[in-house]
């Protein structure tokens, strides 16, 4: 055990940053603390819960760059709003293939270490090409590092969620899920309030605005990207070498990815499948868009424009974990998913048809878009048989990308020609078709009896006669 | 689900819905004879029979008991009389010999005389040029002014050229008569003056919502060389005020920005109280002639305010309102140093009705109401359909479980 102390102690005193550079470097202490040396003790696990909160905060804060320059991109590349959400779309169109097969390379090619930091590596290299595109002025070359960048960034996410089970399976994986959730949030949220900032500090460097600017402050951006991947690499060292210490085996995504599945989904599983559909795709894209919207119509500044867009991450960042919490204690997901889907619709209609200040309207739609992401992921897990989980996640993902890279550029087009308030209609209408397809889900789950529903107690009492 | 659209609908219009209540009530009363559904117009151009042509373009547009006359007019600087009367058979006489003297008094009249019923003149007085380069978005001026060009000073295409009597359109193109740096060489500023038989909207943006009481401008400066490299433009434009004070420019925030994407602002002049002549405009102008989203700039408006004294005369405005002169000026101001601009394509063209009456209010169109109640009301039923269904599945249920 002694040199692995040794490795623990160096790993304590170094920041996560600096501990992959040089652990070795740095002298062995005896006597150190060994509850955060220790891959057993809650301490260590802390550590790593950071090192894999970071890992995301890349791919999330560049994720939405484009949102945060809106009219920077669209002016400097001289691109109309359709185009620019090509930018979204080209993320997404990778994931809807990789989504099932992220899994796979993750447990039969590259091994979760590696598979990690392979996709912080696209991650980077997506977001510098993203970054080289405005430097030279060339479209094309934007929309070819957001696709290397989509390659890298949902699988990542996988990748996060795999240590994170590996890490604190049957500990306290439901927090760990929702703080990693905050992160990623907070990512978006400081992207969002910073880059707007960071684009006129370039500018005023370099003496004008233009694409130049635009590229150089996308570089920067950049920055964080080599920043999970730093953790990425710590991650991997610290992960081998909890297996040498703990024997514990290589942590794997566990998924079988099985599309004849597909055949035997369930007609509660396809209800869920368009609820999240039809939820993401007027949260995510609105957000893209969001920016000149609060501008125009309700007379924010940039700056405030900005702040405002970010509330929804803000909101989720604090609340994924509580309302986490909530629906593990009460339990009864398709009421919460209603609600939620309820209130979003609510904050739609508020965005739509009033001059209310819409900090109201988007206080809503952070909270309920928060609540329905902890309420309907694990749905899926009582409708699908255990093997099957796999392939319905993967599922489930591949189609919200689909969804999200075509209504991206609908929604584009729709601005362009019609504006804002028949794009609101139109997610209005996307919500409404969620909110359709939560109803039908109770009605079904209720007829069928059902397990969706059920009171915390209820699953409680469920399992324990299982057991018996 | 029809009662879940009313109130949703209401709120929408919360904003101008305080005032356009108003303006219905005060249309009711004293001035019923405007507000017609369709009328018949046509376009004249009235002959001065000299050389050069005077530019004389008289619409008149007569419903079934009011006629509007819409006098457009380049002798001088361009400007436009409107003329409400009460009666389909009011008439606009014309002497040429008056109206061309250095006192032009009485030389344009619309008879019988006691039929009118409002009566108020635009003038098109200048074109400003500013330096947008190194401002900040606030300021006003937007920038340092270049000497504008007067266009009382302009030389006019001849308008019987440009009448189309099947559009109902015509267009005033001009540039200025002194012109030593050439900058309208290939260039001009046109005014396409266009009136309505009935309401509607036209497919190209701004697509301001016509009636039959409106009558629509489109100014665009054309080819015209700048003198910077980024110039924005502006125009002057006086008015005459009712009463002491100047005409009431009004900003309305709407929800509605369907017909100009991303524009969510409606600009009015008032002449006195509703319904009165009004002059509408969105804030928005074109730096294309492909005018969409990407060619869009803001237009911004400064308040009207007495202006008399450096005023250039326009002598149809003198020979119809007489010793009047309460005149109001107002700036507008296109572009701003950010953004697309005049720059882009050497294009700015703006577009604004002017009409009598209450103005045009934009509604929901049938598509975005369609969508609300399918979106709203298929939801509502089928949780209707499915509660019905689990009640009385559920009452069954519970009868037979005593039995089990």
């Amino acid at each position: 055990m002694g040199e692995d102390d040794e490795e623990a102690r160096a790993l304590l005193e170094g920041s996560p940053g600096e501990a992959g550079r040089g652990a070795s470097a740095v002298p062995a202490v005896p006597g150190a603390l060994p509850a955060l040396c220790d891959p057993s003790r809650l301490a260590h696990r802390l550590l790593v819960l950071l090192l894999m909160c970071f890992l995301g905060f890349g791919s999330y804060f560049c994720y939405d760059n484009p949102a945060a320059l809106q009219t920077q991109v669209k002016q400097d590349m001289q691109v109309n709003t359709t185009k620019f959400m090509l930018l979204y779309a080209w993320y997404s169109w990778p994931n809807v293939v990789l989504c099932f097969f992220g899994g796979f390379l993750i447990d039969r090619v590259f091994g979760i270490r590696w598979g990690t930091i392979i996709f912080s590596c696209f991650v980077c290299i997506g977001q510098v090409v993203f970054a080289l595109g405005g430097i030279f002025n060339a479209f094309w070359l934007m929309e070819f590092g957001r696709f290397v960048f989509g390659i890298g960034g949902e699988s990542l996410a996988v990748a996060q969620n795999t240590y994170a089970v590996s890490w604190f399976k049957g500990k306290e994986l439901n927090l760990v899920f929702g703080l990693q959730l905050s992160m990623a949030r907070i990512g978006s949220t400081v992207n969002m309030n910073l880059m707007g900032w960071l684009y006129s500090k370039v500018e005023a460097s370099l003496g004008s605005a233009g694409h130049t600017t635009l590229g150089f402050t996308l570089l920067i951006g950049g920055i964080t990207c080599i920043l999970s991947l730093i953790c990425a690499l710590v991650l991997a060292y610290l992960d081998q070498r909890a297996e040498r210490i703990l024997h514990k085996e290589q942590g794997k995504t566990g998924e079988v990815i099985k599309l004849t599945d597909v055949k035997d989904f369930s007609l509660p599983l396809w209800l869920i499948f368009i609820i999240c559909v039809c939820y993401y795709v007027a949260v995510f894209p609105f957000i893209g868009l969001g920016k000149v919207f609060f501008t125009e119509k309700f007379g924010f500044s940039s700056q405030a424009a900005g702040a405002i867009n970010s509330i929804v991450y803000v909101i989720s960042a604090p609340m994924s974990p509580i309302f986490g919490l909530l629906v593990d204690k009460t339990g009864k997901n398709i009421i919460w998913v209603l609600c939620a889907v309820v209130s979003t619709l609510a904050a739609h209609i508020l965005l739509a048809f009033t001059l209310w200040n819409p900090w109201i309207a988007m206080c809503l739609l952070g909270i309920s878009y928060s609540l329905l992401a902890c309420a309907l992921w694990p749905m899926v897990a009582f409708v699908v048989p255990e093997h099957q989980l796999g392939t319905a996640y993967g599922f489930m993902q591949s189609i919200q990308n689909l969804g999200l890279a075509i209504i991206s550029i609908i929604a584009g087009m729709i601005l362009d020609t019609r504006g804002y308030l028949v794009l609101e209609v139109f997610f209005i209408a996307c919500v409404s078709l969620s909110l359709l397809s939560v109803v039908l889900l109770y009605v079904v789950n209720r007829a069928r009896g059902g397990s969706l529903n059920y009171s915390a107690r209820q699953r409680e009492e469920i399992k324990l006669s299982h057991a018996e | 689900m029809c009662g879940r659209e009313g109130p949703r609908r209401g709120w929408g219009r919360c904003a101008p819905s305080p005032l356009l209540l108003l303006s219905l009530l005060a249309s009711a009363a004293p001035l019923a004879l405007l507000g017609e559904e369709t009328r018949q117009v046509s376009l004249e151009a009235i002959p001065a029979g000299l050389d050069p042509p005077q530019n004389l373009l008289h619409i008149r547009a007569v419903g079934a008991n009011s006629t509007l006359h819409y006098v457009w007019s380049t002798v001088g600087p361009p400007a436009v009389l409107l003329v409400a009367t009460n009666t389909p058979h009011s008439a606009l006489s014309v002497n040429w010999s008056l109206l061309l003297s250095p006192e032009p008094d009485g030389g344009l009249t619309v008879l019988p005389k006691d039929s009118i019923q409002f009566s108020s003149a635009l003038v098109f007085t200048r074109l400003f040029e500013f330096d947008g380069a190194n401002t900040s978005e606030a300021t006003q001026p937007p920038g340092d002014p270049y000497p504008p060009y007067s266009l009382a000073k302009f030389s006019w295409n001849n308008i019987t050229d440009s009448l189309d009597p099947a559009t109902l359109s015509a267009t005033f193109r001009g540039h200025p008569t002194d012109d030593p740096a050439g900058a309208f060489a290939n260039g001009s500023l046109a005014f396409r003056v266009q009136a309505f038989p009935g309401s509607g909207r036209p497919a190209q943006p701004p697509r301001l919502l016509h009636s039959a009481d409106t009558c629509q401008l489109e100014v665009a400066l054309v080819g015209a060389s700048p003198r910077g490299n980024r110039s924005l433009f502006g125009l002057e434009v006086a008015t005459l005020g009712q009463g002491p004070a100047c005409p009431l420019m009004q900003e309305q925030r709407s929800i509605d920005d369907e017909y100009a994407p991303a524009v969510f602002q409606l600009d009015q002049l008032l002449w006195g109280s509703l319904p009165s002549g009004f002059v509408q405009w969105r804030p928005v102008a074109f730096s294309q002639s492909q005018r969409g989203r990407e060619s869009a700039l803001p237009c911004r408006a400064a308040p009207p305010h007495f202006a008399s004294a450096h005023l250039p005369q326009s002598p149809i405005v003198r020979a119809f309102f007489e010793s009047h002169n309460n005149f109001c000026a107002f700036n507008l101001t296109f572009g701003a140093s950010t953004g697309p601009g005049y720059w882009d394509a050497h294009y700015l063209s703006w577009s604004m009705l002017l009409g009598v009456g209450t103005p045009p209010v934009d509604a929901l169109s049938p598509l975005v109401l369609g969508i609300m109640v399918a979106a709203l009301g298929a939801p509502g039923l089928v949780l209707l359909a499915g509660g019905l269904f689990l009640l009385l599945g559920h009452r069954r249920w519970s009868e037979y479980q005593p039995i089990n």
